[in-house]
């Protein structure tokens, strides 16, 4: 799993937390960081809690890694629609022909940019850190239905097998005279013959794969016993109370008003 | 199953829609198969997914009606809140409560889905295309499994891209809700039965997932979920429109085309697919989704013009 996933399997103490624990730290993080309207708050939460936890759970380096690869062009896009295209903006800094560079246009993308960092960053620590098993198999003890489980760790697993299938479909395709260069039409239209073969292949499987299933009983007992029990003692189920909590409190104190 | 395949067999033509023998069939299938029929959390599980369809509804209208007036105040207020919460909450609920109700057969055909829809969206990305093609798999299994089946695959689909490539992604999971069950509901009407009907389904689940999608392109990405997208709505800001409308017309531009080609491809797969293969689905026996007898029945005599 680990060459699919992006979990990094070290040891740290925020590898070992059960995993329904970070996430509702994660959930909690997020939803206190969209409700507070400041765009300090959630770059000061980034820099607080997320990048600590980064370095905590050893993933620093792969975090700055994706920031610069996923998240980066976002911001910069961001800043150039917003900053430059605002519509509602007043103060003008600069203008050039249609685009004018506002305070408020300026304000607006960094509000949406510190929470979208929040958001991104927050969801990367979880999935670097946390292995996609364990994570299901502690889902499923808090009860998540079973067959969530399945599907999810299932398609985790199908995807080398299903990458190395769509190679030689179309190394085979190729060596029948399949051109995948030239213009966007033309590559296009190497979808299809790749598409098919694929997708008869994976409906034949399906029959194999239910008969095993039910074969073994898939589904008949509602609470299947789990072969990786995480551990969930008091201490994490009382912090995951008092973060869900507080979060709430946080949303209530922003809708009656009093942070503003 | 066996069994169930005879009985739909000895009748000597099948009319489109739901005729009673089909219902029996049917049955016969789930009651063969699968104990799961026999569900005791049915009504908690109709609950979730009728809450889950209202929330997003709601959400949707109150992100539409809202908006404006809290934009002209001069910040975001809750809309970015409610985009994400309201959304995602109905996603996972509609998720949850459909699971319940899919047999095995199905529950083995989504994560393969849930794989192609990966694996040809990131084809197209690096093949350069001007659309995503990320939701092949999505649709595939809406129109072989049903509205349920199809929801579950969208919503799970951007769970696993969330683990695997990055979890952008993760907050457009409604989208691929949407699709899904649209997907489900345009086979169950027919829509597969002819092959050009298919993209004018496409078209129709376009401009729906546009919709759907512009609050969070507008309130939790700024209008900057890729590098030209983000031009687009740039260029629809700079001639005078609020940010929902500029992702709103930058969707509309992009989706239904998206949406058109997806359903064309996936019609031509199962256009493709031998007849015995694609029977297999209960669903697809059930609302005749091709509108041939494609099972087993080896003549189809003079079947009435559907």
């Amino acid at each position: 799993m680990t060459t699919t996933t992006l979990y990094l399997e070290r040891t740290s103490a925020l590898h070992r937390l059960n995993p329904v624990t970070k996430l509702v730290a994660l959930l909690s993080i997020i939803l206190a960081v969209f409700a507070v309207p400041h765009w300090w708050i959630p770059l000061g939460i980034v820099g607080v809690v997320i990048v600590p936890a980064a370095v905590l759970g050893r993933v620093g380096g792969r975090l700055l890694r994706l920031f610069l690869i996923l998240l980066l062009p976002l911001l910069v896009v961001l800043f150039i629609i917003q900053g430059l295209f605002y519509p509602d903006g007043s103060t003008v800094l600069w203008e050039w022909g249609l685009a004018q560079l506002t305070t408020e246009g300026l304000l607006f993308a960094l509000t949406i940019g510190s929470r979208l960092t929040a958001l991104v960053l927050g969801s990367l620590v979880f999935v670097l850190t946390t292995d996609p098993a364990r994570l299901m198999s502690a889902l499923t003890q808090v009860g998540m239905s079973p067959k969530i489980a399945y599907v999810i760790s299932a398609s985790l697993q199908i995807i080398p097998a299903f990458q190395a299938r769509a190679q030689s479909i179309l190394l085979a395709q190729q060596a029948r005279g399949l051109a995948i260069v030239g213009s966007p039409l033309k590559r296009a239209r190497a979808l299809l013959p790749l598409l098919g073969p694929l997708i008869l292949g994976m409906i034949t499987d399906v029959d194999e794969r239910s008969t095993a299933m039910e074969a073994r009983a898939f589904g008949a007992t509602p609470k299947p016993t789990s072969l990786i029990v995480v551990p969930d003692p008091v201490g994490e189920r009382v912090a995951r109370w008092l973060m869900f909590l507080s979060a709430i409190a946080v949303v209530v104190l922003v809708v009656v008003g009093v942070i503003a | 199953m066996s069994g169930s395949r005879e009985a739909h067999a000895r009748h000597p033509f099948h009319p489109r829609g739901m005729a009673p023998h089909v219902i029996e069939c049917k049955e016969a299938f789930m009651s063969s198969t699968t104990g799961a029929t026999v569900d005791p959390n049915r009504t908690r599980n109709r609950i979730f997914v009728t809450l889950g369809a209202a929330v997003i509804v709601a959400t949707y209208l109150y992100l539409i009606l809202a908006q404006p007036t809290e934009l002209a105040e001069g910040g975001l207020g809750t809309s970015a809140l409610i985009a994400l919460a309201g959304y995602l909450i109905g996603a996972a609920l509609i998720a949850v409560g459909a699971i319940h109700r899919l047999p095995t057969a199905t529950l083995s055909l989504i994560p393969i889905a849930i794989v192609i829809n990966i694996a040809v969206g990131q084809l197209a990305a690096t093949l350069g295309l001007p659309v995503y093609l990320d939701s092949i798999g999505t649709v595939l299994v809406g129109v072989l499994a049903g509205p349920a089946a199809g929801a579950v695959t969208g919503a799970l689909t951007n769970v696993i891209w969330g683990l695997t490539i990055g979890p952008i992604a993760l907050p457009f999971a409604v989208t691929a809700v949407v699709i899904g069950v649209l997907a489900g509901y345009a086979a169950r009407l027919g829509m597969f039965r002819r092959f050009y009907l298919a993209p004018v389904a496409g078209f129709v689940t376009g401009i729906v997932a546009a919709l759907v999608s512009a609050p969070i392109a507008a309130f939790i990405f700024g209008g900057a979920t890729s590098g030209g997208t983000g031009a687009l709505v740039a260029a629809f800001q700079a001639f005078g429109n609020s940010l929902l409308a500029s992702t709103t017309l930058q969707g509309l531009l992009s989706d239904p085309l998206d949406k058109t080609i997806t359903f064309t491809v996936v019609v031509l797969i199962l256009f493709a697919l031998p007849g015995r293969l694609r029977s297999r689905f209960p669903f697809v026996r059930q609302y005749n989704v091709f509108g041939k007898v494609t099972p087993v029945a080896p003549a189809e005599p003079a079947a009435p013009k559907a």
